[in-house]
């Protein structure tokens, strides 16, 4: 459950950066291939599920690490 | 100490953003938030919330207008100085700004009330600017090359930039209560009715609560103002929620505590911190976030002195413009609030293409042709 072809830290970063980041990253990628992405804004929480649901990229995992927030995307 | 009616006004002001501060934060409630998840994800669930917020205090600042409980006239929204290229360029800095700043001056407020730090240094930074902008050294650039331009709406005959003035002025017939009870109900129906048909916003509790809340303390600030704070003895300024000029008064206010009066606009910034921090206490959602990363500091930075200066030369944020100065019908208010909205989705395109172009100039133009051409951008 923890492999994935790229990963992008956004740690530090507030709305609009991770996700405007993630969307560049996914557009890079394979259909299938998986992106994890690491933050530390708690808005990332309801901004990345939003994300995957609205733009057709599976949200595989969602979990807290510590002080940050870990996702994988799978590119849709 | 005696309390007198500004005590009792910013008390009230300071409840009501308490309650406005949890709710913005439980809910995620965020103008530049809503643009984002437009832009970016094609979402408009958070910016319906915010139509809702404005069709809400439409509704509700006009039936207290036209039943004649609150003098909106005398608020700094609807005035014959109509500062058309004051709204148009500070909106659009505004809009860059809070899109830099990772939001606007409201959201800064609640991110600040939740331990983010970075939202202080931009609450800081926005509010000198402020002040700056209003009676200091960028306030020469605002007087002397922003005012001279501004139309006298009084010297073509027309008395205010309301809606429904504007249009008697325009088409030569005199506009009674009729036609602006008839005009009110239009608009408020307009805004609440396209929020309503937006499936993001019914579907989500949050992005309801958000809107309606939003919009209820906009009326509910020109009832603290304009009809409890009614005394002419004593009398306060009429005014609703806005957070770019009194976050300034908030940081001169503490300052000179010992020779200062607090007023409403002081007491609603202090509120919206504290009603966002004890919701953080509350749902254990409260910490303490820094700067890790130098681009994105200076673009904070940056971002704060661009809402500072645009909010105070376009006469307000998002709430202040986009929702209180919406509500009275001003025209300049629509204007300043749909510039606020076309430079947070330039910059956002700007920074999506900054990514992998090599050019600020190529990322920009990118960025324009996204906004002209919508079906063709990524």
């Amino acid at each position: 459950m923890t492999e994935f072809t790229r990963e992008l830290d956004t740690s530090g970063l507030n709305c609009p950066m991770p996700i405007l980041r993630t969307k560049k990253a996914l557009k890079d990628l394979q259909s299938g291939e998986i992106l994890k992405v690491v933050a530390t804004d708690p808005g990332t929480v309801k901004d990345m599920e939003a994300f995957a649901k609205q733009t057709g990229n599976a949200l595989l995992e969602a979990s807290t690490e510590g002080d940050s927030f870990i996702y994988r995307l799978q590119k849709g | 100490m005696e309390l007198t009616n500004i005590h009792l006004v910013a008390g009230a002001g300071f409840l009501l953003a308490m309650v406005l501060g949890a709710v913005m934060n439980r809910t995620n409630f965020c103008t530049m938030g809503a643009v984002s998840d437009w832009v970016n994800m094609g979402l408009n669930g958070r910016f319906a919330a915010w139509v809702l917020a404005m069709g809400i205090a439409v509704a509700g600042a006009q039936v207290l207008e036209l039943l004649g409980l609150v003098d909106l006239q005398s608020s700094i929204y609807r005035t014959a100085n109509f500062g058309w290229l004051g709204y148009m360029v500070g909106g659009l800095l505004f809009g860059i700004g809070m899109t830099l700043a990772g939001g606007c001056g409201q959201r800064s407020l609640v991110r600040l009330g939740s331990g983010n730090l970075k939202s202080l240094v931009v609450v800081l930074v926005l509010g000198i600017t402020a002040y700056a902008t209003l009676g200091g050294i960028l306030g020469l650039l605002r007087v002397n090359y922003f005012g001279p331009v501004a139309i006298d709406l009084a010297s073509h005959g027309v008395e205010d930039q309301g809606l429904a003035t504007l249009l008697g002025g325009l088409s030569g017939m005199a506009v009674g209560s009729g036609m602006r009870w008839l005009i009110a109900a239009l608009v408020a129906l307009l805004l609440i009715g396209w929020a309503l048909r937006q499936p993001a916003l019914r579907s989500s509790v949050d992005n309801l609560l958000g809107g309606i809340v939003t919009g209820l303390c906009v009326v509910g600030a020109w009832v603290i103002t304009g009809v409890y704070g009614l005394d002419d003895f004593d009398p306060v300024r009429v005014e609703s929620l806005t957070f770019i000029a009194p976050t300034g008064n908030t940081i001169n206010y503490a300052m000179t505590f010992t020779g200062a009066t607090i007023n409403f606009g002081i007491a609603v910034v202090l509120g919206m911190i504290a009603g966002s921090f004890l919701y953080a206490l509350l749902s254990r959602s409260f910490r303490i976030e820094t700067f890790t990363d130098r681009t994105d500091m200076c673009n904070h930075l940056i971002g704060a002195v661009l809402m500072g200066f645009g909010g105070v030369l376009a006469l307000g944020c998002t709430i202040g413009q986009g929702v209180s100065g919406v509500s009275t019908l001003a025209a300049g208010s629509f204007v300043a609030m749909i510039c606020i909205v076309i430079g947070c989705a330039l910059t956002l395109k700007v920074q999506y293409h900054l990514m992998d172009e090599p050019g600020f100039f190529r990322a920009l133009l990118r960025g324009i042709a996204d906004l002209l051409m919508p079906w063709r951008a990524d």
